[in-house]
């Protein structure tokens, strides 16, 4: 009996957290690899600094410990996706939180108004504001390939669906965009 | 039987060829057709204020998702970003010094964007390079066509007055 505890111990004492511990160093790798172009993403999503860090440690935690430690197929379109679902999530959050809020602080007679229209910070907030109501499958182009600057194809390949189709629900997702902004300022 | 399949296979690569480029053919000529350029539709649009308003919304969208991407972060938010990702690492990844040096690292821009600013430059010297080379070939060529036929007529001359035989000498003698 002693002698099967002492087999167990050393089973768990040697190869397994050597092992983990070898595999594991890809995360480091695909943060210093991806980290640039994810925290432009998540700050183009978010627009507030402590927001993008929020998302971007959660995005690395849960790669970590992606089916126990195990490293996805495509790292990048998980870091990618995965950053992109958690800040729509902040953005959602956060709406939802300042819904009434957000209605005084958008001024609709303000926005109705020539120099309403192009107030940057107006624009940018109705933006995303319509970008955080996109059904899934267009946010995720929009995200991935006007926040992200992903080309296409990549993002064809993430989401798995040709480049052809994202262009189609990119195009979508902006005229769902422009009236949802123009329904806003009317 | 695999012959059989190879010639089907090839049949169907074939067909798949095809669509693909009559599938290109149709959207290059819709796109010539129906492009924003094209003189009927800005016709249109300058008249039907619909479509008007519809451009003007898009173009709304455009700007804001050009605002947001020429929006700037402050310097040190990758830095942060990644200590705070860092820290919930487990401990012996974040005692590397890989994690060390990402969280001092600092957004560096890519070799395009560093040296974006010598592209013009750059363009402009390999095009005065390619004058001068073009320049240098057209005058040698040029050069040795008028020498090689100067010297013909030059023959040619001799040969009508002195004879064939002595141009021949004289010319050869030359050569």
């Amino acid at each position: 009996m002693a002698g099967r505890v002492v087999s167990i111990e050393l089973v768990w004492d040697f190869p397994i957290p050597k092992a983990l511990e070898q595999t594991q160093g890809w995360v480091l790798v695909a943060m210093q690899h991806h980290g640039r172009e994810l925290v432009n993403m998540l700050w183009r999503i978010l627009g507030n600094e402590q927001d993008v860090c929020d998302a971007y440690q959660d995005t690395f935690l849960s790669l970590a410990h992606h089916e126990y430690g195990s490293k996805p197929e495509n790292v990048k379109g998980y870091v990618f996706r995965s950053a992109s679902n958690r800040a729509i999530s902040i953005l959602r959050h956060r709406y939802l939180e300042k819904r009434d809020l957000s209605s005084k602080l958008i001024d609709k007679r303000k926005a109705a108004t020539p120099a309403g229209e192009l107030d940057s910070k107006y624009l940018k907030e109705s933006l995303r504001a319509g970008i955080a109501r996109l059904p899934d499958h267009l946010r995720d182009v929009v995200t991935l390939h006007d926040l992200g600057e992903l080309p296409y194809e990549q993002v064809g390949r993430m989401l798995g669906i040709t480049s052809a189709t994202a262009r189609v629900y990119r195009c979508k997702a902006v005229q769902l965009l422009a009236a949802w902004m123009r329904k806003e300022t009317a | 039987m695999d012959e059989k399949g190879d010639g089907i296979s090839m049949l169907a690569a074939i067909k798949e060829n095809r669509c693909k480029r009559l599938r290109n053919w149709l959207w290059k000529l819709l796109a010539e057709r129906f492009s924003i350029e094209q003189q009927w539709v800005q016709d249109h649009i300058a008249n039907c204020p619909k479509c008007r308003g519809r451009i003007a919304r898009l173009g709304r969208v455009d700007a804001a998702l050009a605002l947001l991407k020429a929006e700037p972060h402050s310097i040190d938010l990758l830095m942060r970003a990644n200590t705070q990702a860092i820290g919930v690492l487990k401990h012996s990844l974040r005692e590397t010094a890989k994690a060390c040096k990402l969280r001092r690292a600092r957004p560096e821009s890519t070799i395009l964007e560093r040296y974006g600013k010598y592209k013009r430059p750059l363009f402009h010297a390999a095009a005065c390079v390619a004058v001068a080379v073009l320049l240098k070939i057209s005058t040698f060529s040029s050069a040795g066509k008028f020498r090689a036929g100067s010297q013909k007529a030059v023959e040619h001359y001799y040969a009508s007055r002195a004879g064939e035989d002595i141009a021949g000498e004289v010319f050869r003698s030359h050569a």
